[in-house]
Order: structure tokens, then C-alpha cells, then sequence
């Protein structure tokens, strides 16, 4: 009761809806991505609308979804009536925030008008938080929830998992409202980032996520949050167990791979040991550990959740029967050669004589349909599953991706989505290094290019592929490569 | 069916289904009767095109440990000679009964399978009692039909019960896949009438004489049905003279075309010049340590081979393989070929191909398998692929390169954990099927037979880890009692044999 009342009347004592309270503006973006299969062009914009909160001085929050691929994003107040444009200071596409400012001197003297929202403490199981949303009209729409759970998923990159509150609320369901605040006393507990409404559950970041990553940001160089860089599976099988001379007692996760030059890989953490032990937090063999605030969490968040980067944490392994303690520097991983998204990035590429060069990436071989997994072409797929193989002298992985007829292609029309190892002579660690290799043709004015193909090295003729990449400049090709992302 | 292609419409395999249908429609077209003279003059001859009704029992790969499934259907086939029936390999695949009926007679023949070439979809029956037959006419092989010219098929398709002929013109002379084998391209002649289910079998006359065998049709297309033409007869009979049937013999070697004119200046090869190029040599075939990758094959017996790799046979152009295609293992090929620049010569030795094999449907064989501890492993072959559907990259890799890569050499077969029957003993493997076995124990699997014995030593260890390809995380069986619990699960899930490793 008290609640609403509150609201109300910082509703009505404002004709530009800015609350005491709760400072939140509408984002309003304009998206465009890339197009994989032409990537020298962009896709149809669209539009995506959600909200932010103004957390800071010029600083307004709001998810990596908002601003992914983003060509223009637009602020405006509730009621609609004022708008701002807006840039992106801070961005984490594998914890979904971004973290907008106004440019314009009167812009963020407005926006410096609203009292930041503060950030609440993290919540227990059971609080009562309110999620917030704003009608068409400008009126805010508070609904009741409760947190029911946490959970340590993936909300927006596949396979990077981070702290979530389950909350049990009967929202209401909004077109096109990304990025909903939850709140606690008026301080932002949480935002939205999926919502079931038949089951009337929906996941939001954690408090502690959106504090470290605004903390992480406050200096104006974001970093990033920490990854160990290994992949594990659980212990529960007991005759796995027996093999990896486990006891009964000790808990823990078998490692399944360790990423090349990890935080994992530099401390000497190797395939097959078992995790014991992050700091002091015992795992157990289905990977959870016991958080003192939400009972059974996933072991990742001890790593991403509760440390920094360049913070440095003990873990206790098991090898060979015998537990050691391995003293770890928590670092952000480095790519791999096939990066795990893309967005905020220009595909690299480049055309020669017509056929279509680029770097290996999951949105490549998401264009073979739904079922690309399976349809996909299998030594590229095998590439994705097992990098390790492959990523030998590599920084990405180029592939010659299709092949445009021309005169200079002619008999190479079928040659695509295959991996490409030299071109004239010379290894191909990226397309930057492909663009270099294609400036010197052989002595008798012909290209060289090696394939992991059934047709190992085929040629193209310098002269013919020039006067077909003049036409393709004609016909109104914008560039014939990209070797910046 | 599950096997075939989804383009090409296998004619035998789909009557069982289609004929169970069309009862009504048969009543609304009365039978038609030939009154063209030129028909009833040929017509002695339908006597000697019989239907055959087989009663099938398929393997399941999907669960080898069974009998496998009854099924059936009926297909053509005609009289070539005294007690020799001709007709598709596909009509009498997997057969446990065949029964042959003579045109406009209610009694049926039991009937053998004497030869069955799967690769080239023909096989020869015969009658137990070959005596209500001894009157009939023997069919006498042709040529291969121009293009333009007209045939009539003869069979017994979907539709009815009597004989009927269709009449076509030949549309088309190629060389394409077989969808029986799937794996294997031979001549086909392409033709305007409709091939339904039923046809299989039966023969395509041009003259009064067989220009080819009905085989397979197009679901895609309307009125094209596809014929085995006379070439591909004759090397099938050819080859059984001597009491058995040999498979195909290959060059082991695959070609890319020369098309591209940056390619052709590299190979030194002006516009005219013949010529394709060696783009792979498989280990242990005839052109093994012969020919080298690079090299530009340009006449094979002395016939040009064009820079497609096609060489021109009876006016034709056809593939090059044709002419390893109609020879026989121990037949002799002469390469022309050119080498950084230079030309040279050899003359080599057919051979089959059997790791090729993996390719092809398998027929008439039992699926072998293995299991330990509720494990099914199984060696991967086209038709356990297709029946799990196999998605597995690293599998779907070992399967592909199995012969250009010669993984072949040190892996007879990529086993496959295949399944998994829940117990407490293997409790959380099953989400580890549809991998490929590398090793037991630190050894290496190379075949089915070896990995059951690797999983059946004769002292038992303390835990049989199973290393799986692109797997870190190693499959653990314990050793104790594994004997006992082995019972327990054939017990429980019903399987009649532990094991079956073939013959």
C-alpha cells in the first residue's frame, strides 16, 4: 500500500514522469547486423525498445541486447515527449549490460537532473522485489514478485553463465520491452532478461553482476569479467568416480578441456584433473558449491560472479589421486579462432576474382537453417567443437565461404565452406594476413590457394581477378575487403 | 526404405504399401486390352515376364540384437535363359521367401536368389520346378536404345493385378547413382514413361529385345522412370559365368575438372588439350604408387579423356569410368597421364575396392554388434548412419574420409557406442552415444571383433575405461562382477546373444 503511494504521487507532481525514486528512461535502439552470407553489407534495420535506469551521473543502464549491432540509440523520457541521443560507454555482451551517456551538453545536464537510482543489496530467497514498466501512456506499471530462486545461466551469449534471481511475478506482457528493472525499496535489485509468461517466471541479473559490472566500468576502461577457460563435466557417476580414485567425502568436476592461454592453462590446470575446491567453497560432484546468501549455486559464479579480473584464487585439484592447490591469476580469456559472438563486430573478409574469404564464426554456420549442427559442414563443425585441432599457428579460422561465379572462378563454382591453409605459400592466421599473402602472386602472375578439400590447391589468375573485382566495385560492391573488425 | 534416397522412388520397395491402396481405382479403368497388332504380335514374349512376390526380413540397426522386421512386396522379372530369372537386386533384398506367378496363371513357384550383385541393383533366380516354364521364349539382350526412339515397359506394377506395358521414348543416356547401393554410379538410361512400384524388375524391350531392366524412377519429376541399360546386363551376366559375382573394380582415384584457365596454364595444358586432374589416390588400389596427385590423367585405353572427365563411347559422352566399368578384377587399364609437363604411361591392374563398402547399403547381412555392460557398440557402415541419423561431427568426419584419408588402414571399423540399456551400472552414459570408440584400456580399437575382445580379456580388470573420439572424459565400466550384470541386463531388456561379430 505504502508502495503505491509513493509512486503516485511522484507522478503526479511531474509532468516530464521523472520519479523521486526511480530515474528511468525508455531506450530506444536501432539495430542492424551484419549480413554473414554478403558481409560486406548490412541486414534491414530494426528496432528494439526497452528501458534504462540512470544509475550515475550521465550513466544509464540498460542490457547488451539494446545496444548489440546498434547504428543509432535514442533516450526518451516516459512520456515520450523529450529525446536524447545516446552512445555506449561500457558494454558486456556475455553479462547482457551496457551502460549509455548522453552527448549533449543540455542532454546530460537533464539527465544529471535525475537522482540516480541506487543499487539495493543483494536480495535474499523469498524478498519481495517490483518489476517495473511503463505503459504507452508513460504511467508506470509495478507488478509484485517474489525471488523464488538464483540460477547461474546464459542470457544472452551461449555459454557464458551468470548469477540470475528467479522471480515469480504475473507480469504483464509487453511487445518489445527488453530490459525491464527490478526493484527493491526503489533501488534497482536487478533487470529483466527473460520472461515466461506461462509459467510466470522471469530471470534477471543479480544485484552483484550489475555492481561489479558498473564498478568495472566506473574508470572508463571496462574490462571485462574473469574466466577461468576450462569446460568440465560432474563426478556423479561412481564408477568414474572409483577410476579418478575420488572418495566418498570430496565432491568435485572433471576438467574436459583447458582453452590456450587461459587463466586455467597458465596455472598448470590440465585435462582430466578434478576441481576440488575454488578459495574456500567445496564443490560438490554435480558442480555446486553452498553461497551463504542463496543456498546451491553453480561452482562458475565463485569464479565470475564473486571475483575480478586480476584477482588471484587458490583451487584445490585432484591429479592422479593426489589433491594439489594450483595458485590462479583470474584473467579474461583470450579468443579463440573461432570467437563465441560477434556482436558490436564488422566481419572481416575479402573477395578475390569471386571467391568470398572470411573468419570462422558460429553466425557463419548458423546460416546452413535451423538444423545447422547437423547440416552444417562437418569439418567446420568439428572445428567449433574441438578448436584445439585446429587453432595451430591460427588466430581465427579463414575459409574460402562461397564462390561467385566469374571468369576468373570459372570450374571452382563449387568450392565452398571449406578451410583455407595457404595461399601462396604463406600461412593464413587471419584475413589481415590473407589480404598480405593475395599482394604477391606467383612469377607467372597466378595465385596460389590451398584448401582442406578434395581438391587441395587450385589457382586464379592475377589479372582476370582484378578486372573481375574492378567490375564487382562497379556492379556496387562497397569494399572488396574489411581487415579491421 | 529408409535407406533410399529421397529422389529416387525404389519401385519394388514401395508397392507393399502402395498396393494395399488402390483397389477401387482398379475398378474404374477396365483392363486394357491390346488390340494394336504390332502389341499382340509381342505378346508371346509377356509370357515370359513373371512377377515376383517376396517376403522380406529387414535388419534393424537400431536394434541388432533382433531378428529384424517382416515385411515384403513384389517386383518383375523375366526369363533369360533355362531357369535363369532376371530382375532387380533390389525386389529380392534381405529375401526369406520368393515366389514367382507366370502371366495369367494362379500358381506360384518357389524361387531362389542364385546371384544378387547389389552394386549394379540385378540378380538371377530360379525355379525349384523350372518345368510349367520350359515353353516359354528366353528374352534375348539388345543394345543400348538411341535417344529418341521408343520402348515399352513391361511389369507388374501398382494398379492391378495383370501384366501392363507402358510405352516411353528415351530421353536421356547418363551416369548416375543406383539408389539400391547408393553408393554406386553406372549408365542408366533415362525414359518418358512413368517406373511405378512394381516395375522393378521387369524389362524395357526395343525390337522384341531387352534394352534394359526397370529400376528406379524420380519422386521429383513426373513421367521419368530409369533403366538399367544393356551394358550394365551384359557385364553382370558376364561376370557370373564363373559360378559367382565379383563387385565392381575401381581406379581408387578421384578427379577434379580442368576447367579453369589460371589451372590449365599451371598444368601447362592449352585450350585444347585433353585431360582431367588426379585430385586423390586412395591407398592399396590399382593406381596406387602409379598415378600422384597433380597429375593430369588424359586417356584411359587409349580414349581421350576429356578435361570434365567424360570420354565419348558409341557417340556418347559419358563418364570415364565407364570403361573400368564394364571391365572385370584382373582386367588390365591403360593411363595416359602428364606430370610437370611430361607424358607418360602405365598400364594397370583392376581391383575391387572393399572399403568402399562402408558407402553402400548393406544387404543380406546380419548387423554385427557387440555389448558390454549395457553398451551397444556397433561399426559404423551407410546403414547404421542412417538409421541413428548420426550427427556427431567427428563421426560424420571419420565416415566421410574414411577412404581418402586411408582410415581404413588402421581402422577396420569406426565402432560406435551406439546405445545404451539403463542399468545402475552405466547410469549417466547414455548421454555419451553416437561417439566413436578410439580405445579400451590404452589399446586401440580397430575393429568390432577386436573391441569385443578387448571388452571380454580373460582376467577381468579393476575398470575397462573406454576413450571415445574428441571425448576428454573417458567411458568407465567396472570390472567387478561385470559378468553378472552383463545377465542381468540381456535378462531384463531381452536379448537373445551378447554379441554377433558376422560369420
Amino acid at each position: 500500500m505504502k508502495f503505491y503511494l509513493t509512486i503516485l504521487a511522484a507522478f503526479s507532481a511531474l509532468t516530464v514522469w521523472v520519479s523521486a525514486e526511480v530515474s528511468v528512461l525508455r531506450v530506444s535502439s536501432t539495430l542492424q547486423s551484419y549480413n554473414i552470407s554478403q558481409p560486406w553489407e548490412k541486414q534491414a534495420p530494426y528496432n528494439r525498445r526497452g528501458l534504462g535506469v540512470v544509475i550515475g551521473k550521465n550513466q544509464i543502464l540498460t542490457t547488451a541486447e539494446m545496444v548489440a549491432n546498434a547504428t543509432f540509440i535514442e533516450l526518451q523520457t516516459a512520456d515520450g515527449e523529450k529525446s536524447i541521443p545516446a552512445t555506449v560507454i561500457a558494454v558486456d555482451y556475455e553479462a547482457n549490460l551496457a551502460l549509455l551517456a548522453a552527448k549533449d551538453p543540455e542532454d546530460i545536464k537533464f539527465i544529471e537532473s535525475m537522482k540516480p537510482v541506487e543499487l539495493a543489496t543483494p536480495s535474499k530467497l523469498g524478498e519481495t522485489v517490483q518489476v517495473f514498466q511503463i505503459e504507452d501512456n508513460g504511467m508506470p506499471l509495478l507488478t509484485n514478485g517474489i525471488i523464488r530462486g538464483t540460477d547461474v545461466v546464459s542470457t544472452f551469449v551461449d555459454g557464458h553463465f551468470f548469477l540470475n534471481y528467479e522471480i515469480k511475478a504475473a507480469m504483464q506482457s509487453a511487445p518489445n520491452s527488453f530490459t525491464i528493472p527490478v526493484l527493491k525499496d526503489n533501488k534497482l535489485a536487478g533487470l529483466l532478461t527473460s520472461y515466461s509468461s506461462k509459467d510466470q517466471l522471469l530471470d534477471a541479473t543479480a544485484t552483484e553482476i550489475i555492481s561489479a559490472f558498473i564498478k568495472d566500468a566506473a574508470d572508463g576502461k571496462y574490462v571485462g569479467f574473469p574466466d577461468l577457460g576450462v569446460s568440465i563435466v560432474r563426478t556423479s557417476d561412481e564408477n568414474f568416480r572409483g577410476w579418478l580414485k575420488l572418495t566418498d567425502a570430496q565432491g568435485g568436476v572433471f576438467i574436459n578441456r583447458v582453452q590456450r592461454n587461459s587463466s586455467a592453462e597458465k596455472a598448470g590446470i590440465k585435462v582430466g584433473d578434478v576441481i576440488l575446491k575454488v578459495a574456500d567453497s567445496a564443490i560438490n560432484r554435480r558442480g555446486y558449491y553452498t553461497s551463504k546468501n542463496y543456498g546451491e549455486l553453480y561452482w562458475s559464479h565463485l569464479i565470475r560472479g564473486t571475483h575480478v579480473t586480476g584477482d588471484e584464487i587458490q583451487i584445490t585439484l585432484l591429479r592422479d589421486g593426489i589433491e594439489l592447490v594450483k595458485q590462479v591469476k583470474l584473467e579474461r580469456p583470450i579468443e579463440g579462432i573461432i570467437p563465441s559472438h560477434t556482436y558490436g563486430k564488422a566481419p572481416r573478409y575479402m573477395i578475390k576474382g569471386g571467391f568470398v574469404f572470411q573468419e570462422l564464426t558460429e553466425s557463419y554456420l548458423k546460416l546452413f537453417g535451423d538444423d545447422w549442427k547437423s547440416r552444417a559442414p562437418m569439418t567446420l563443425l568439428d572445428a567449433l567443437n574441438h578448436p584445439e585441432d585446429y587453432e595451430k599457428g591460427k588466430k581465427r579460422l579463414v575459409i574460402l565461404s562461397r564462390t561467385i561465379p566469374t571468369k576468373a572462378t570459372i570450374g571452382y563454382e563449387r568450392i565452398r565452406a571449406t578451410i583455407v591453409t595457404k595461399v601462396n605459400g604463406q600461412e593464413i592466421p587471419d584475413i589481415p594476413a590473407l589480404i598480405k599473402a593475395f599482394k604477391t602472386p606467383g612469377e607467372n602472375g597466378i595465385h596460389t590457394i590451398e584448401l582442406d578439400n578434395d581438391i587441395e590447391k587450385i589457382y586464379l589468375d592475377a589479372e582476370t581477378a582484378s578486372k573481375v573485382e574492378a567490375e564487382f566495385l562497379q556492379q556496387g560492391l562497397p569494399a572488396l575487403s574489411r581487415d579491421k573488425e | 526404405m529408409k535407406f533410399r534416397t529421397q529422389r529416387f522412388l525404389l519401385t519394388a520397395s514401395a508397392l507393399f504399401t502402395a498396393a494395399l491402396v488402390p483397389q477401387a481405382q482398379a475398378q474404374l479403368a477396365p483392363p486394357i486390352q491390346p488390340t494394336n497388332p504390332a502389341v499382340s504380335k509381342l505378346s508371346a514374349i509377356y509370357q515370359s515376364v513373371v512377377r515376383i512376390e517376396v517376403a522380406t526380413q529387414v535388419p534393424d540397426y537400431k536394434a541388432p540384437w533382433n531378428s529384424g522386421r517382416y515385411s515384403g512386396g513384389t517386383g518383375t522379372g523375366f526369363l533369360i535363359g533355362k531357369n535363369r530369372f532376371l530382375t532387380n537386386a533390389h525386389v529380392v533384398s534381405d529375401s526369406k521367401q520368393v515366389v514367382i506367378t507366370m502371366h495369367g496363371s494362379a500358381r506360384k513357384h518357389l524361387a531362389r536368389v542364385i546371384h544378387i550383385a547389389h552394386d549394379c541393383d540385378l540378380a538371377i533366380l530360379e525355379v525349384d520346378d523350372f518345368s510349367s516354364f520350359e515353353k516359354l521364349p528366353y528374352l534375348q539382350v539388345g543394345k543400348v536404345p538411341k535417344l529418341e526412339t521408343q520402348v515399352r515397359v513391361i511389369g507388374y506394377p501398382v494398379g492391378g493385378d495383370r501384366i501392363s506395358v507402358t510405352r516411353g521414348v528415351v530421353s536421356r543416356i547418363d551416369f548416375r547413382p543406383y539408389s539400391h547401393s547408393r553408393a554406386d554410379q553406372h549408365l542408366v538410361v533415362q525414359i518418358d514413361a512413368a517406373i511405378n512400384p512394381g516395375n522393378s524388375g521387369g524389362p524395357v524391350l526395343q525390337d522384341g529385345k531387352v534394352v534394359g531392366v526397370a529400376f528406379q524412377g524420380l519422386t521429383s519429376a513426373d513421367n521419368t522412370g530409369y533403366m538399367i541399360p544393356t551394358p550394365v546386363i551384359s557385364r553382370f551376366l558376364k561376370d557370373i559365368e564363373d559360378g559367382k559375382y565379383d563387385h565392381y573394380v575401381s581406379l581408387g582415384i578421384s578427379e577434379f575438372p580442368i576447367f579453369n584457365p589460371a589451372m590449365r596454364k599451371v598444368y601447362n595444358l592449352s585450350e585444347d588439350d585433353p585431360g582431367v586432374l588426379i585430385a586423390r589416390v586412395m591407398k592399396d588400389t590399382p593406381c596406387d604408387g602409379i598415378l600422384k596427385v597433380g597429375d593430369v590423367l588424359t586417356a584411359l585405353d587409349g580414349q581421350p579423356v576429356d578435361s570434365s572427365g567424360s570420354i565419348e563411347i558409341d557417340g556418347e559422352r559419358v563418364d570415364m569410368n565407364e570403361i573400368v566399368e564394364r571391365k572385370f578384377a584382373g582386367d588390365k587399364v591403360k593411363l595416359d597421364f602428364t606430370r610437370d609437363g611430361k607424358a607418360m604411361s602405365s598400364e594397370v591392374t583392376l581391383k575391387p575396392f572393399p572399403a568402399a563398402q562402408i558407402f553402400s547399403v548393406q544387404y543380406d547381412k546380419r548387423p554385427r554388434y557387440t555389448i558390454q555392460g549395457g553398451l551397444v557398440f556397433q561399426p559404423l557402415s551407410l546403414n547404421l548412419y542412417s538409421a541413428l541419423g548420426i550427427s556427431n561431427p567427428r563421426v560424420r568426419r571419420l565416415f566421410s574420409k574414411y577412404t581418402s584419408e586411408n582410415i581404413y588402414k588402421t581402422r577396420k571399423d569406426i565402432v560406435i557406442l551406439t546405445k545404451v540399456f539403463n542399468d545402475p551400472v552405466n547410469r549417466e552414459l547414455a548421454g555419451y552415444t553416437g561417439n566413436a570408440v578410439q580405445s579400451v584400456n590404452g589399446t586401440k580399437v580397430t575393429s568390432i571383433e577386436q573391441l569385443h575382445s578387448l571388452l571380454n580379456p580373460e582376467e577381468t580388470p579393476e575398470f575397462f575405461v573406454i576413450r571415445c573420439d574428441g571425448l576428454n572424459r573417458p567411458l568407465i565400466l567396472p570390472g567387478k562382477n561385470i559378468n553378472q550384470i552383463n545377465q542381468r541386463i540381456r535378462q531384463n531388456y531381452g536379448i537373445k546373444e551378447a554379441s554377433y561379430l558376422g560369420k
